[in-house]
C-alpha cells in the first residue's frame, strides 16, 4: 500500500498529464455527428448564453447591413407572391416547415466547421434538420439543447449534399475540398450532361432534408477527367458563409413516414 | 506565493479572453492568430508542474468550448506543454531551467534568434498538432502543411508584438 502511495507522490505529474490528456482524446472521439456526447460539454448553454450577449453586442454595428438583406428578401418573396400567389416563395410545398433563427458562432478556418444557433429543442428543432438562408444551403443540424443547436456547416469535409444543375436536372453530391470558404465541387455529374459556365445549381429533392431547388452557387469551371464518366465542377457559392447572420431551419413533416418506410425496403 | 497565483490567473483570464473576443474574429488569409499560447510560452517555469497541466487543460476547454472544436485545442496545448521543457533547453542550451525563474530573463538576456527559434519551435509543433489531429487524414496531408505554416507565421508576428507590450517588463 505504502509503496503505491510513494509511486503515486513521485509520478504525479506524469499522471495528472496522462489523466488530462486522456480526458481530452475522449472528447475529440466523442465529436460523433448525429449523437450526443457522453460529457456534453458542448451544447453547454452557458458558453452559448456569452457568444449571445457578444452576437447581440456586434449586432447593433451591422443593422444597416440586415436591413438591406431584409428588404432584398422582401422584394425577391414579393415578387414571387404576384407570380405564383403563395404565401412564401421558400415554401414550395407544403411539407416543410420553416423557422427563423439567428446564428450565435460560426467558424471557417477549419476542415470541419460548425455553426452555433439560438433555436433549440424547445423550438421543435431536431437532428437532421436542414439550415438554409435566403442566399443557400448552410448545413444540417447536428445537435440540440434546450434553447441551442449545432449546425454541421456546409464548409465541413464531412457533409455531402444532394445536388442538381437547374438547366439539364442531372444530379450530383456537393461536398468541400476544405480550402476557400466560398468554393465547392460537385462530383457525379455524367459527361453527356451539357452543363454550361454559370448555370445554376440547386438542392435536388432525393433528400428528405431540404426541399427542392433551394438555390447553392453558379458553376465556376469544370473539366472532364481523362478516362473518367464524371464531370468535376467546381460551385461558387451564393452565400457568403463567413457573414450569415440570419437563417432558417426546415423541417419535413413527413421524415418519419419517409425513413419508415425505405427502412422497409430493406 | 499568492502574488504568483493572482499573476498567473490574471494571465490566464487577460489571454483566454482577448484570444476569444478579438483574435478569434480575424481572419488573415484563412486563418486566426492562435494567441493563446503565449500563455504556455510565459507560464513560470518554477510552478507546480501538475497545476501548470490543469490550467492548459481548463484554457484548452474554454477555447475549444467557444470555437466549436471539440478538445482538440485541449490536446495540442497539452503536448505543447509537455514539449515546452525540451524546446527550452533546445533554443536557450546555457540555461539551467531550474534554476532561471523569469520569463523576463529570457527575453532580456538571449539573443533575437534564440527567441525566434523557441517561438517557431512551440507555434510549429502547436499548430501541426492541431491542424492534422482536426483533419484527420492522410489524404489532407497538403492543407495541413498550408494551415500549419501560415498560422504559424501570423501567430508568431503578433504573439510577439503581443509579448514585447504587455509581458516584457514584470514577466516571471
Amino acid at each position: 500500500m505504502r509503496k503505491i502511495i510513494d509511486f503515486l507522490i513521485k509520478n504525479i505529474h506524469s499522471l495528472t498529464f496522462a489523466f488530462l490528456l486522456l480526458l481530452s482524446i475522449t472528447q475529440i472521439i466523442d465529436k460523433n455527428y448525429y449523437h450526443s456526447s457522453k460529457f456534453n460539454f458542448f451544447s453547454n448553454s452557458l458558453v452559448n448564453i456569452i457568444n449571445e450577449e457578444k452576437q447581440n453586442l456586434v449586432e447593433y454595428f451591422e443593422l444597416k447591413e440586415i436591413n438591406e438583406n431584409l428588404i432584398n428578401e422582401n422584394n425577391f418573396l414579393r415578387n414571387n407572391y404576384s407570380k405564383t400567389n403563395k404565401i412564401d416563395s421558400l415554401i414550395s410545398t407544403d411539407n416543410y416547415l420553416f423557422s427563423s433563427a439567428k446564428v450565435i458562432s460560426n467558424s471557417i478556418k477549419f476542415s470541419k466547421n460548425f455553426i452555433t444557433i439560438n433555436k433549440g429543442a424547445s423550438d421543435n428543432i431536431e437532428i437532421d434538420n436542414g439550415v438554409i438562408s435566403n442566399n443557400g444551403v448552410i448545413g444540417i443540424i447536428n445537435n440540440t439543447s434546450e434553447k441551442f443547436s449545432t449546425i454541421i456547416s456546409i464548409l465541413n469535409t464531412d457533409l455531402i449534399i444532394n445536388a442538381k444543375v437547374k438547366r439539364t436536372n442531372h444530379f450530383g453530391s456537393l461536398s468541400w475540398d476544405a480550402n476557400d470558404p466560398g468554393i465547392l465541387n460537385l462530383y457525379d455529374i455524367p459527361k453527356s450532361a451539357d452543363i454550361k459556365k454559370n448555370d445554376t445549381i440547386q438542392t435536388g429533392g432525393m433528400s428528405s432534408i431540404f426541399p427542392e431547388n433551394i438555390p447553392i452557387g453558379i458553376i465556376q469551371s469544370f473539366n472532364l477527367p481523362t478516362g473518367s464518366n464524371y464531370f468535376n465542377i467546381t460551385i461558387k457559392l451564393f452565400e457568403d458563409i463567413g457573414s450569415i447572420k440570419n437563417v432558417y431551419v426546415v423541417k419535413n413533416n413527413f421524415k418519419d413516414e419517409i425513413k419508415k418506410l425505405e427502412s422497409n425496403n430493406e | 506565493m499568492s502574488n504568483i497565483n493572482l499573476l498567473v490567473f490574471l494571465r490566464f483570464l487577460f489571454i483566454i479572453i482577448s484570444q476569444i473576443l478579438i483574435f478569434n474574429n480575424i481572419l488573415i488569409f484563412g486563418v486566426s492568430p492562435n494567441i493563446y499560447l503565449i500563455f504556455l510560452i510565459i507560464f513560470p517555469l518554477n510552478y507546480n508542474k501538475s497545476f501548470m497541466y490543469l490550467y492548459m487543460f481548463i484554457a484548452g476547454l474554454i477555447l475549444d468550448l467557444f470555437s466549436n472544436t471539440y478538445g482538440i485545442i485541449t490536446f495540442s496545448l497539452l503536448i505543447s506543454s509537455l514539449l515546452k521543457i525540451y524546446f527550452l533547453k533546445f533554443s536557450f542550451g546555457h540555461f539551467d531551467a531550474s534554476k532561471v525563474r523569469k520569463t523576463a530573463d529570457y527575453i532580456r538576456e538571449t539573443s533575437l534568434y534564440q527567441k525566434i527559434t523557441f517561438l517557431i519551435l512551440m507555434f510549429f509543433t502547436h499548430q501541426l498538432i492541431l491542424y492534422s489531429v482536426e483533419a484527420f487524414s492522410f489524404e489532407k496531408f497538403s492543407w495541413v502543411v498550408k494551415k500549419t505554416v501560415l498560422s504559424t507565421i501570423i501567430s508568431i508576428i503578433l504573439s510577439y508584438i503581443f509579448i514585447l507590450i504587455f509581458f516584457n517588463k514584470n514577466a516571471r
